[in-house]
């Protein structure tokens, strides 16, 4: 039962104890700051400067390192290939291979595309490996965020993955009366009904029950709620959100001044 | 604590209704039993006591339902969930899926209630110790077995100090063992002057712990009165309603002038023993 759907790696570091706004707050400033930001290498100075070290100062960079190439290496395999060869209005030609020819124009529009989803991905990644969900919902929820919304969230993390194991059962009980869920496409899709059929049903009786579960815990009893976990927040932080949300404000006008 | 008069009540969408005049009365402190066969409206009962019935499932209710002074049709559900715990059959759909671990899991119903924190953590440690879960405490709720997977979910009612515990089958899916460990924290319970209304079929416990029994058949009350005689009653057979081997047993032994006919028939197998038992003396 090790398999779930978050990322969160749990060890003691400054960064893991951050306040999850903060981080929040800070993922989305550099992915804003990356795209609209001054400079061909912004991108690129943004992934080495700030987080390269955050992987390092929350003890997070194997998973960080490991993950973003297996996520990232063949999308931009694919980019670069592509955007060299055939990017429009490429004049100089750096390489000619056969009836191609690989132009600056378009290693230089790869490049910087690459970098801008690099700190796309990467910004998630430090967010997602050193928060866990639960604390990000808590804070959420004290900061206001409606808590149906916040259940929706959480329970679908934790359900997602007994519903692929509920699919299973299913199969492995489809397939011990004789379905045959290998062979060709039409077998397969063909296959697919007696497996979906079930599984969608009794997840509606699942649903009613669970209703009734959480309303059995005063889920929507109206009054103010309170919370087991605490999560730290200090003044400090809140400036230093102020700050990155000032750093985006100024990137924006850079794009319009500069 | 409980008091019901001529209740009917049919779900939606069906003709019939699933319980039909049912009047019946629970003390403060009684622990009482409901048994019938399957469809008889033992979870329908359930559902009325804790208010689920009508403010979750619509349907058509006639009749009077008080619960802990409150009548549940002019209350909301957020009220009467205050003083009715409900504990029911699957323990895995019982588990929230809002927290983590065990722990939170358990304050779940803290948090909504809005009880301050340091309160919440001196409830939710006392619970776990009742039910003997605390070494779970930092476990996912869901990599659990499913007697722990109950025991957390009865916990976690517990935790909200309800005046009635409802249970609609709380065993019903579970292992012996299972079934051992969740019978004893409801039996502390009741020691405890908790008042409890339990569905179940496992009449040897319900013989063993509850004051009181009733049984329903297609909706309505068959039988209700101490166990003993509900549970030995020749009724329940007819009306599809297991009994103890104990009980079958002695009777047909009675039929063989092998049990003594001025004893009640046993249910348990103590009783049986000492039945058996005394009859060979009494033959010697």
């Amino acid at each position: 039962m090790r398999e779930r759907l978050f990322l969160y790696i749990d060890r003691d570091s400054p960064l893991h104890r951050l306040n999850p706004f903060t981080k929040l707050v800070l993922t989305f400033a550099l992915i804003l700051i990356a795209f609209l930001g001054p400079g061909y290498y912004l991108a690129t100075a943004i992934f080495i400067l700030i987080l390269i070290p955050l992987s390092f100062w929350g003890r997070i960079w194997r998973e960080f390192v490991s993950t973003s190439l297996r996520l990232l290496l063949p999308f931009f395999g694919f980019l670069f290939v592509m955007q060299s060869l055939f990017y429009p209005g490429g004049q100089t030609v750096l390489v000619n291979l056969w009836i191609f020819s690989v132009k600056a124009e378009g290693v230089g529009f790869a490049y910087l595309t690459a970098t801008r989803i690099l700190v796309v991905v990467a910004s998630f990644l430090v967010f997602l490996l050193s928060t866990h969900p639960s604390t990000l919902m808590t804070d959420l929820a004290r900061r206001g965020l409606p808590s149906p919304l916040i259940y929706v969230i959480v329970s679908t993390l934790q359900i997602i993955p007994q519903m692929r194991v509920k699919a299973e059962t299913i199969i492995d009980a489809q397939r011990s009366r004789g379905l045959d869920t290998q062979g060709s496409l039409r077998k397969r899709v063909r296959a697919l009904l007696p497996l979906v059929g079930p599984l969608v049903f009794s997840s509606l009786v699942d649903v009613e029950e669970r209703a009734i579960a959480i309303e059995a815990r005063a889920f929507s009893a109206k009054r103010p709620k309170t919370s087991l976990v605490e999560v730290p927040d200090s003044r400090a932080q809140m400036i230093a959100r102020w700050v990155f949300v000032g750093i985006v404000l100024l990137a924006i006008g850079s794009r319009i001044w500069l | 604590m409980i008091d019901i008069q001529d209740l009917t009540y049919t779900y939606p969408a069906t003709d019939s209704p699933a319980l039909k005049n049912v009047s019946l009365k629970v003390e403060e402190g009684e622990f009482v039993a409901i048994i019938g066969a399957n469809g008889a409206g033992k979870s329908t009962l359930c559902y009325t006591i804790a208010g689920f019935i009508p403010h979750f499932f619509a349907g058509t209710l006639n009749g009077k339902v008080e619960v802990a002074g409150i009548e549940s049709q002019h209350s909301t559900l957020q009220e009467l969930v205050l003083n009715v715990g409900l504990v029911f059959q699957n323990p895995f759909n019982q588990i929230s899926g809002a927290k983590f671990t065990v722990y939170e899991e358990i304050a779940f119903g803290l948090e909504n209630l809005g009880i301050p924190r340091e309160e919440m953590i001196k409830r939710v440690d006392k619970v776990m110790a009742l039910t003997g879960i605390t070494d779970l405490a930092k476990r996912s709720p869901y990599a659990l077995s499913g007697g722990q997977q109950q025991r957390v979910a009865l916990a976690s009612i517990l935790v909200m100090e309800p005046k009635i515990l409802v249970l609609d089958e709380p065993t019903s899916q579970l292992d012996p063992i299972g079934t051992r460990e969740v019978f004893q924290v409801i039996k502390e319970m009741s020691n405890r002057g908790m008042t409890v209304v339990m569905a179940e079929h496992k009449v040897e416990w319900i013989a063993e712990f509850t004051d009181k029994v009733i049984a329903l058949s297609r909706g309505e009350v068959l039988l209700q009165g101490p166990p003993a005689e509900v549970l030995t009653s020749p009724l329940l057979p007819q009306h599809g309603i297991g009994i103890s081997r104990y009980t079958a047993v002695a009777r047909r032994a009675r039929e063989e002038n092998l049990w003594p006919a001025a004893l009640p028939l046993p249910v348990t197998l103590d009783d049986a023993v000492a039945g058996f038992v005394g009859g060979l003396e009494n033959a010697h």
